[in-house]
């Protein structure tokens, strides 16, 4: 889609609004332009003396009761110019809310027409693509676009119906004062467009480089421990000179053109009012024009000149809204996760019983790949996966939670492919704790919460307590409306783990998956969290990827990966037994308590 | 400071110049419209253009002077601002920054150090500018007719107290817009950081529930925003034409009495609607950023003058303005950490709640301590006085039996290596990342690093091996992949402690 009709769509539903709001400018114009006439009337004919002739001042003259009569009551042309302004104003304030109306309507929806998009686009999308781009195209490209459509659009239509009025009006009065007037607004607006054109470059290196100022403080900030560690402050201050440098020379020598712009644009303006001005006192001077005509053209000059100078600037603006709008629309035209052909959507909670036959799965860079992996959970039981750094543990994992669907072999739940099921009731059937977890800057009660299904009242004590994260959470001075993140307080890599741990169990699905999930927590609290969930073995499938081997003792199978396959299977027991990496790996750890 | 007078004293002048050309454009006008009245056909209309053009060409210059110097004074002000601000964050205590955001001192840095030194530069001049150009008008509709004058200038406090208000309610309402803004983000932000969580707990219809809130304040806000200034522009335009009235009624009955010249009340006519409308306008704008960039001020003067809690003593910094011979340490003691010593440490991160009492622990150099206890137990506060990052409330620690204050820091801190709980990388390299520990290891030395903490082999399947990107924070990488290069960033230099 051309980024033009991409805005057109995007109009719909506010396009008579819009047409509201230019009806609106076009009656304000009108009105406006008539002021300065009444103002050139009553000083040619009532206080100059001159006859009147035809044309529109004349007219103008004769509705408001004839120059004699005029002079007697001037009052009258005084409070019609009052009048007409208040008039004039009415549909400049109609045309200024209608405008905003649309366009921040427009806007309102594409960003949450993004936001909602962004949601259902495949994690295989966002692994390609990177946060920051997608931040920008979803807030700054869509002001710019919201820009477009609050100013630019309107601008445009403005500064040429502007034009289209005046110039008759202009015409009617004098036809060579009308071409006078007209010398220099071509080589204006020219001038303009192609200045702002050329300098855009310059804009986008001032962005960037104060991008990446920006960038800098960040990483300087979010890694203060580091840099504090290693004693690195000189040579972050060194490292955060140059960008620092980039920006004032970048915006400096951005202002320079500027300055040249702004001077000679004021030149030509200037020049533009002087030709007009100095050919109408040649022509009063010939006794061809009148006194009131000249100020009527000085005071249609004054109204035309601004529109005209931002002409160029509007022009190259509405340049950067079309790019903003391709970059939004190649956002929007991805398409979603969930494929469009019905997807089974059983009635029943699944009961857990997972079977995996010859799975084998390609990241797109061929890394950290799975080999034909087969095995077997019956519902209840407990299976963990144990293997180095890169195995594909985490993988199988995304698989089954349909983050990104297998190339071969099958996954299957209570005998249902997993290809055929609707990936949202998929997931509703697995509760995950990651090793790394993500938690809303929201309350920690509110996180706790959004574990459970539907809005009903749940008990968030009993599964903190589980967690063994409860006392934690009342040690907080506000308890479970405790603010997570930087506007509260900041949990630790175990207490995080803890909370979303409470989170997978409030959620109670048939399938309890834990990567790595209780690696931050220490051995002894670890215990007492293993030994809860053990109470509930029997109910729920668990699968748990863990690293440190005592805490695999009680599952019923382990499996044993390396490279994307499985290497070993069978109880800890008769892993230790046997010789091969479950082995290795055991011994090392015994070892490496003894120390 | 002096070179910045000096700019701020050529600024004013061209401010003023430029107010008065502005000024004297209308002068012009009256007189070739009178003479032009009087003579007819007779008139030196040359001499007029000369004058004109001189004018233009004045302005011309006026302007570029005008942009280019409070351009290059804002920008190299907001330059050395935050420089200064940078350097100050690096020397401030970990205790600062514990409960001020990221993101609040990166605003800091941003947006409140460029609204500062723009106010400086650009508002106080558009203030001299439209203060000057105001009276100037002022001053010239007095003289050419009084009364009619004063008449004229009946508006302007009237039109100053009106754009006053109104500026204070746009600028709040685009303060408001701007809020809800920056909340947007930080929900886009949060959406696409927490993807996968939310991908699992099937919250996509809450989480967009919550977002349509915040886009629906915003709505509001914005097109409050507008509807302002729909209502400010034509009460000012109004204000205008109620003095073009006045002008145009009173100064023709002037004119019909020959008390007054055409060209008199045209010059009059020609000031009223539009040329008071742009310096008040301006002079209202600026006034209602100036509170705005008073409080972006203070934050940032705020934090250039918070003195940091941990430094190197006057003591020590007099000792490290001397050089010594290679085997001491730039502060002219012992360069090898020998002993370590905890001596009756407390320590309380908030007054009143102490984490350590009367901890003591010796350590010497080889010795392999290990820390264990429950969470909350206070093993990474050990670490964090250990490190300097902060101090003990109370007690002492030794470093070879000196107080650790009466060494230099950065020497201190050089010498230990430390590895966090949590990795932190920075976006880049692996090799980089690496090099961090010892900013002059040669490639080969990386690579030694990274093999003694058996790096080397996923490192060398990467597909760019050392070169290959790290993303930002190191997310292209697995948690035990950033902790195992973290390793070896502790490793790269021989370090004698190790957390």
């Amino acid at each position: 889609m051309s980024p033009l009709s991409l805005l057109w769509s995007l109009m719909t539903g506010f396009r008579l609004r819009y047409a509201f709001a230019i009806t609106a400018l076009l009656v304000s114009s009108a009105i406006t332009y008539l002021v300065p006439l009444i103002g050139s009337a009553t000083i040619d004919y009532a206080l100059s003396g001159l006859s009147a002739e035809s044309g529109l001042p004349a007219w103008i003259m004769h509705t408001m009761g004839g120059a004699e009569w005029v002079a007697d009551n001037l009052w009258l042309p005084a409070s019609l110019m009052v009048i007409l302004t208040v008039l004039a104003g009415m549909f400049h304030f109609l045309k200024g809310r209608a405008a905003a109306q649309a366009s921040d309507g427009i806007a309102r929806r594409l960003k949450n027409d993004l936001y909602d998009h962004l949601q259902h686009l495949p994690a295989k999308y966002h692994d390609n693509t990177d946060t920051g781009d997608l931040i920008q195209r979803s807030t700054s490209d869509v002001e710019t676009i919201r820009l477009a459509l609050s100013n630019q659009i309107v601008e445009v239509f403005h500064a040429a119906l502007l034009m289209v009025t005046v110039l008759p009006i202009m015409v009617a009065l004098d036809v060579r004062m009308t071409l006078v007037a007209f010398a220099l607004i071509g080589p204006i607006i020219l001038y303009g467009f192609f200045y702002f054109r050329k300098v855009k470059f310059l804009f986008r290196q001032v962005d960037e480089a104060e991008g990446e100022v920006t960038h800098r403080v960040q990483e300087n900030l979010t890694g203060l421990r580091v840099v504090r560690a290693f004693a690195r402050q000189d040579f972050e201050i060194q490292r955060f000179a140059d960008p620092n440098q980039r920006y004032r020379d970048h915006s400096i020598r951005l202002i320079r053109l500027m300055a040249v712009y702004w001077s000679v644009s004021d030149f030509v303006v200037l020049l533009q009012q002087g030709l007009v001005l100095f050919t109408g006192i040649w022509f009063i001077a010939q006794g061809s024009m009148t006194v009131g005509t000249l100020f009527a053209f000085m005071m249609f000059l004054n109204i035309l000149l601004w529109p005209v100078r931002m002409m160029g600037r509007v022009l190259t603006d509405f340049g950067k809204s079309l790019v903003a709008l391709q970059r939004v629309g190649t956002i929007l035209q991805e398409s979603r996760e969930n494929p469009t052909q019905p997807l089974l959507i059983p009635q029943q909670p699944a009961r857990g019983a997972l079977s995996v036959r010859n799975l084998s799965f390609n990241h797109a860079g061929g890394i950290a790949a799975l080999n034909g992996i087969s095995f077997d959970v019956e519902p209840g039981k407990t299976l963990a996966i144990v293997g180095p750094s890169g195995a594909g543990k985490s993988t199988l994992m995304h698989l089954l939670l349909r983050l990104y669907d297998y190339d071969s072999g099958s996954i299957q739940l209570d005998a249902m492919e997993l290809n055929e099921l609707d990936r949202k009731w998929v997931r509703s059937q697995f509760s995950v704790v990651m090793q790394e977890p993500f938690l809303y800057s929201k309350t920690i009660g509110e996180n706790i919460r959004f574990g459970a299904v539907g809005r009903q009242e749940v008990d968030l004590t009993s599964v903190a307590r589980q967690a063994h994260i409860h006392d934690t959470i009342l040690g907080f001075s506000q308890g479970y409306d405790t603010l997570v993140g930087e506007r509260g307080v900041t949990l630790s890599g175990g207490q995080r783990q803890r909370v979303a741990l409470a989170r997978a169990l409030l959620r109670n699905s048939p399938v309890l998956i834990l990567d790595d999930a209780l690696s931050a927590v220490d051995a002894e609290t670890e215990n007492i969290i293993l030994k809860a969930l053990k109470e509930r073995r029997g109910q729920r499938t668990t699968l748990v990827i863990a690293h440190r081997l005592s805490t695999l003792a009680h599952a019923d199978l382990i499996l044993v990966m390396d490279h994307g396959k499985i290497v070993q299977s069978g109880t800890h027991d008769s892993l230790i037994t046997e010789q091969g990496l479950y082995q290795k790996l055991w011994q090392m750890q015994i070892s490496g308590e003894e120390i | 400071m002096r070179c910045l007078q000096k700019l701020l004293v050529i600024l004013v002048a061209s401010g003023i110049t430029i107010a008065m050309i502005d000024a004297s454009f209308a002068l012009v006008t009256r007189w070739v419209v009178d003479d032009v009245m009087a003579k007819g056909s007779d008139l030196n209309i040359f001499q007029y253009a000369l004058a004109y053009g001189a004018l233009v060409v004045g302005l011309a210059v006026g302007v570029w002077i005008f942009i280019l110097q409070a351009g290059t004074l804002s920008n190299s002000m907001s330059h050395d601002i935050r420089r200064d601000c940078f350097r100050r964050l690096q020397e401030l205590e970990f205790a600062y920054f514990d409960h001020r955001p990221v993101g609040w001192l990166i605003s800091r840095l941003t947006s409140d150090c460029d609204k500062l030194a723009r106010i400086i530069a650009w508002g106080v001049l558009d203030l001299v500018w439209a203060i000057f150009l105001i009276s100037a008008i002022a001053i010239i509709l007095v003289v050419l007719h009084p009364t009619l004058g004063l008449m004229v200038l009946g508006v302007v406090p009237m039109l100053v107290v009106i754009s006053a208000w109104f500026q204070k309610r746009i600028l709040l309402s685009a303060r408001e817009t701007r809020k809800y803004n920056s909340m947007i983000t930080a929900s886009i932000t949060e959406g696409l950081n927490g993807l996968r969580t939310t991908k699992s707990l099937v919250r996509e219809e809450d989480n967009l529930g919550e977002f349509k809130q915040l886009s629906n304040n915003m709505y509001d806000q914005s097109v409050l925003n507008a509807t302002q200034s729909a209502i400010y522009i034509p009460i000012v335009l109004t204000l205008g034409s109620v003095a073009a009235g006045v002008a145009l009624w009173q100064g023709g009955i002037l004119v019909l009495d020959d008390r007054l010249t055409l060209g008199d009340t045209g010059g009059i006519l020609s000031f009223t609607p539009g040329s008071f409308f742009n310096p008040i306008n301006q002079m209202a704008q600026v006034m209602v950023q100036l509170q705005s960039a008073q409080a972006a001020g203070e934050r940032v003067l705020n934090l250039l003058a918070t003195q940091p809690a941990i430094f190197d003593t006057e003591d020590v910094r007099e000792r490290m303005r001397h050089s010594y011979p290679a085997e001491l340490a730039v502060d002219g003691r012992e360069k090898r950490i020998e002993t370590l010593e905890f001596r009756n440490v407390q320590f309380e991160y908030i007054a009143g709640q102490p984490v350590l009492h009367d901890f003591n622990l010796t350590v010497k150099r080889g010795d392999m301590i290990a820390l264990v206890g429950a969470s909350g137990g206070g093993k990474s506060t050990i670490v964090n006085l250990a490190a300097r990052f902060y101090e003990p409330t109370t007690g002492s620690i030794l470093v070879n039996g000196r107080d650790y204050r009466e060494r230099s820091l950065q020497w201190y801190q050089s010498n230990l290596g430390i590895v966090l709980q949590t990795p932190h990388l920075f976006g880049g390299t692996v090799r980089d990342n690496i090099r961090y520990g010892r900013l002059d290891a040669t490639d080969a030395e990386v690579e030694d690093a990274a093999r003694a903490v058996n790096a080397h082999e996923f490192i060398s399947a990467m597909e760019h091996g050392y070169e290959s990107n790290v993303g930002e924070n190191g997310n292209r990488l697995s948690t035990g992949q950033k902790q195992l290069i973290s390793f070896a960033r502790a490793c790269s230099p021989i370090r004698p402690f190790l957390s």
